[in-house]
């Protein structure tokens, strides 16, 4: 799932009505309690079934815990092996790779195909659909068509690229140096329908009498998008660019089935790393450690990317 | 939705008058641009069609070709014996039903707080639920699970949906949707003395109806595709879902493709089903919500 | 206000409190009891080996009502990341089965009761198994496992493309130079694009059941001892073996680089390459798609003739009962009857268990009686080393991958790797 997320918008509270201060007082209590009556399901649950997780794996970031014997407090010593490791560097390097090339491509592909879809098309409800369709598959059988067409001996795909001259002698997959590549363009192919569809949404809501005036004025499609289109879709842009980046940021499902971080680690994401040290090699505790610092990283990103916008969104 | 300020609907903008030749050709290019996409994106998903009515033995071989030489509704029959699939089934829509129903209610509930009442330390709460995103839940699984054998809720259907009852991108995703309504659609309610709750169900959540059946959308197919969480939760093979069932056909060294794919196709049917049938609201649903970034 | 503030206090005092939970580890504990007995069982044999698993298990709750047997089966993935928080939580499985090589991190960890006991006891007829698969079951001399099933890898060959190419089809190669020309032989690039149609072998580097460690036994190297106390990755013997089959790959092409075991299964299926080293699951995919194909031996290498030896195990979890792992006992033995292990090797492929099995009961599968056959002529892949994982998929298959892609050389590779491994196997 697109772990999405956004950091908020400053709180426009609804103004309170004028009146004597007492009554003001009395409906802002009443709203406060209200507000946490409305909260309260769900902030259980979460603290429960969330927090509650998160701080114990806070907690385990500071011991050694193999998960069969009981966890060993070791204080910083987790966060200071992260520090020198260079699996984790490697890690880092691809995750950041990953995410620098998948979120400005699928934010790119999604306005391409939205811009494509907001004209008067054929099969455009048929393009929508096959779009958006990748969205709702299982990643983990969709992983397999995507092994099977790319196998570069008996794969279809490669078959058929081969008879037009482009042959990849190991594979997609299989060769180092394509291996990243490869599973960025399943994570897009997997993902761009939906942010397609924010950005069709957001195409259409721009009112159609600035385009016209703006033609009869004698501008070009191209001068057109650049100057209306574009910044009216900046809202859209600047959530859809934060959402995908923290999800790209935790890229871990098509890297597990198709290649799991291989060939030597050149597909290995930090939540790739994280499962391989967690589940393979027992040390929880080191597992948790990184994955806290991930936390860190896609915070501190998500703020840079907020502030980024903010300055360059409209609003009305 | 004739209560948001959108503007009307805007189709693409008047072409400047071309020749007709022109405009015929610009036709057959887009219409084969249109097929190229449509082709790329719909590709694993023909091959698993596909694939599902060949037999076995001509699934790997070389050279490869997509459509069956030979069709054969063969595994489509074996996996209802080889799997309960209609158990399966079942299994999975209350999961992922029931995760869906009770998520929409929670989320709407929690959304409508952050983002139409006023309350101290709203900006607080919002911000702890979107941490809650950051971390990867390869690390909380297993606490999650100590927590679940410590409530004695392994194998049992509370324990597989409470803890997804409620979801931080759900309540993300409603509250940028209800911020975008317009501001004084509650006051006058409110000054009449309506309660928060009658707001709520009468006035808000019927306009939210397009962002609510989005994110029903979502958390449906997140969980009827969800391989992992059942599995970990459940411990008898009755309470099992559908991706534990096709799990069933990928052996370690030997994977049954064509049934396989027979019952990941039967598996896709009703996610499919349910996104064509909600697809024009849908639409709507994402995008007020990315109007007020 | 003051709500909300105690609110706060109290949660952060709750998480405190439950937070001091976490990482309680093993607890102590099982209950006793006399009568009947359920026993969950775990494993990871889906697929086509399913159903026989399931129609033992069913047989063997069908003939007695002391013992029932409740079996989950999931992929070996789910498996391992269930078994793991489960095994002290107490609702873990009773009998789990894993493959070997996996026991010593469990073993090691005090999660697994030492089933010596078995071998010993009266009436299990542990003397009847498999010596090698015995011998699998051990870790620092100590058993944890009874066998479920045991297999050796064989060479297949494909006679059609033998005799295409000019070879002789009843004649495997019976040595590495023979292995090596036919190899050679059997690869094609017709249209001399780099890339051949058709290759010599398949041989899969990660992800699969081990092939290239036979190569470096059979050159009288290996990644680890067998005692598991010494790596051995940066052995002049091991450089030489490697060094001999990586040029082949590399420099004449044999075989493609990077598969992984299911591609060079699937390359052999579709005719693409004319050996493979693997299993018997094999067998039945092989003959639907039409190859003519024979089994034989592995080609002796330069200092030893071996092949791979393989083996999932059932396990007992630590905390089990003296009435639990009585109900094991009976299901082990059920298992490994001599009824049993016919049904088991005629269905699922795999050789039986037993020594005193003759050919001719399992004539229904012709393929079977052949990979149990060289049981006394095989090894098992870093038996004794207690960190597999970290040994085999950190530490050796990336450096061998690296060698294979040309980033590395085997003299400046494997050192380093057995330098890390060495670390490794004295740290645990």
């Amino acid at each position: 799932m697109s772990t999405a997320t956004q950091v908020p918008a400053p709180p426009t509270a609804p103004p309170p009505p004028r009146r004597p201060g007492r009554a003001r007082g009395r409906l802002a209590r009443r709203q406060a309690l209200a507000a946490w009556g409305f909260m309260l399901p769900s902030l259980v649950v979460l603290a429960i079934f969330v927090v509650y997780p998160m701080t114990q794996a806070l907690y385990l970031s500071f011991t050694e815990y193999n998960v069969i014997q009981a966890a060993r407090w070791v204080g910083l010593a987790n966060y200071e092996k992260l520090l020198s490791d260079p699996a984790f560097r490697n890690a880092l390097v691809n995750t950041l790779y990953y995410a620098a090339v998948t979120t400005p491509v699928s934010v790119g592909l999604a306005l391409g195909l939205a811009l494509l879809l907001n004209r008067r098309l054929p099969l455009r409800g048929f393009l929508r659909t096959s779009v958006f369709l990748p969205v709702v598959l299982s990643l983990a059988i969709v992983a397999i068509a995507w092994s099977f067409l790319l196998d570069p001996n008996i794969g279809l795909l490669s078959y058929w690229l081969s008879k037009v001259g482009i042959v990849s002698e190991q594979g997609w997959l299989r060769d180092p140096n394509l291996a990243m590549p490869a599973v960025m363009l399943v994570g897009i192919w997997k993902n761009v329908g939906f942010y397609m569809v924010m950005y069709l949404a957001g195409l259409q809501s721009i009112p159609r009498e600035l385009h016209e005036a703006a033609s009869i004025d004698g501008a070009g499609a191209w001068r057109r998008f650049r100057r209306i289109t574009w910044p009216l879709l900046a809202n859209q842009t600047m959530l859809i660019t934060i959402l995908a980046a923290i999800a790209t940021l935790q890229a871990f499902d098509q890297i597990f089935v198709m290649t799991r971080g291989g060939p030597f680690f050149q597909t290995e994401t930090v939540v790739m790393m994280i499962y391989r040290v967690g589940f393979q090699e027992f040390a929880f505790g080191y597992a948790s450690a990184i994955s806290w610092v991930l936390v860190l990283l896609i915070f501190g990103l998500s703020m840079g990317q907020l502030a980024y916008f903010r300055k360059r969104t409209v609003t009305y | 939705m004739a209560a948001t300020t959108a503007p009307t609907r805007a189709p693409a903008p008047a072409p400047v008058t071309r020749s007709p030749g022109v405009v015929r050709a610009w036709r057959i290019m887009t219409l084969v641009a249109v097929l190229a996409i449509a082709a790329v994106m719909l590709l694993p998903l023909v091959w698993m069609v596909a694939t599902s009515f060949k037999p076995e033995a001509d699934i790997v071989k070389f050279p490869p070709s997509l459509l069956p030489d030979q069709v054969t509704l063969q595994h489509y029959l074996d996996v209802w014996d080889r799997i309960p699939f209609a158990r399966l089934y079942v299994n999975t829509i209350i999961f992922a039903g029931g995760v869906t129903l009770i998520s929409l209610l929670l989320d709407s509930m929690c959304a409508y707080a952050l983002a139409r009442l006023a309350f101290p330390g709203r900006n607080l709460v919002f911000v702890a639920i979107l941490v809650m995103l950051m971390l990867p839940f390869q690390v909380t699984l297993i606490p999650l699970y100590d927590l679940l054998v410590g409530l004695g809720w392994t194998n049992s259907l509370q324990g597989l949906i409470i803890p997804r009852a409620t979801n931080a991108f759900g309540i993300f995703f409603l509250r940028q949707f209800l911020l975008s309504l317009p501001r004084d659609l509650e006051e006058a309610a409110r000054i009449d003395g309506a309660s928060e709750f009658r707001i709520y169900r009468t006035i808000i959540m019927p306009l939210a109806a397009p962002a609510l059946l989005t994110l029903g959308l979502f958390h449906f197919m997140y969980n009827w595709n969800d391989l992992l969480w059942p599995l970990i939760v459940n411990q008898d093979q009755a309470r099992q879902t559908l991706p534990a069932g096709l799990a069933l056909f990928m052996g370690q060294h030997v994977v049954e493709y064509g049934i396989l794919m027979a019952a990941s196709v039967l598996a896709l049917i009703p996610v499919v089903l349910f996104f064509l049938v909600i697809q024009r609201r849908f639409v709507e649903g994402i995008a007020t919500t990315g109007i007020r970034g | 206000m003051a709500l909300r503030r105690a609110l706060a206090v109290l949660a952060v005092a709750s998480m405190l409190v439950l937070a001091g939970c976490a990482g309680r580890g093993q607890e102590s504990g099982g209950e006793s009891s006399s009568g009947p007995v359920t026993l969950k069982f775990w494993n990871g044999f889906t697929g086509p080996d399913r159903p026989a698993v399931e129609e033992i298990v069913k047989r063997f709750n069908d003939s007695q009502d002391q013992v029932t047997i409740q079996m989950e089966i999931m992929p070996w993935d789910v498996f391992f990341t269930k078994l793991l928080p489960s095994l002290t939580s107490g609702t873990g499985p009773d009998i789990a089965a894993m493959d070997t090589a996996q026991i010593p991190q469990y073993a090691a960890k005090k999660a697994l009761k030492p089933l010596d006991d078995y071998y010993t006891k009266e009436g299990t007829e542990a003397d009847k198994l498999i010596p090698a698969a015995v011998e699998g079951a051990a870790f620092e001399g100590v058993k944890y496992s009874v066998p479920m099933n045991f297999t050796t890898l064989l060479l297949y060959w494909n006679k059609g493309m033998f005799k295409e190419a000019g070879l002789d089809p009843e004649k495997p190669p019976a040595n590495w130079q023979e292995f090596a020309d036919y190899a050679k032989k059997l690869t094609k690039d017709t249209n001399g694009d780099g890339k051949p149609e058709q290759y010599g072998l398949a041989i899969a580097d990660h992800a699969t059941i081990p092939m290239w460690p036979i190569l470096f036994w059979q050159g009288g190297g290996a990644v680890v001892s067998e005692d598991g106390k010494t790596a051995m990755l940066g052995d002049p013997a091991t450089i030489e073996a490697a060094s001999y089959w990586v040029d082949l790959v590399r420099n004449d092409k044999i075989a493609p680089i990077g598969l992984g075991g299911a591609d060079a299964d699937k390359l052999f299926q579709s005719k693409k390459a004319a050996m493979e080293i693997v299993g018997p699951w094999m067998t039945t995919g092989f003959k639907d798609a039409g190859i003519d194909f024979g089994l034989a031996m592995p080609p002796a290498g330069p200092k030893a003739e071996v092949t791979l030896g393989t083996s999932v195990g059932f396990t007992v979890n630590a905390r089990a009962d003296q009435a639990k792992t009585d109900g094991a006992y009976e299901f082990f033995k059920f298992w490994n009857s001599k009824e049993s292990q016919v049904y088991w090797s005629v269905n699922s492929g795999f050789p039986p268990n037993r020594t005193d099995i003759q050919a001719s009961e399992l004539a229904e599968n012709p393929y079977v009686a052949a990979f149990g056959e060289p049981a006394d002529k095989s090894r098992f892949y870093l038996i004794n080393v207690q960190e597999f994982q970290k040994v085999n998929d950190t530490l050796f298959v990336p450096a061998l991958q690296r060698v294979l892609n040309g980033k590395a050389s085997v003299q400046d590779a494997f050192p380093k790797a057995d330098a890390d491994i060495q670390a490794v196997l004295d740290g645990s």
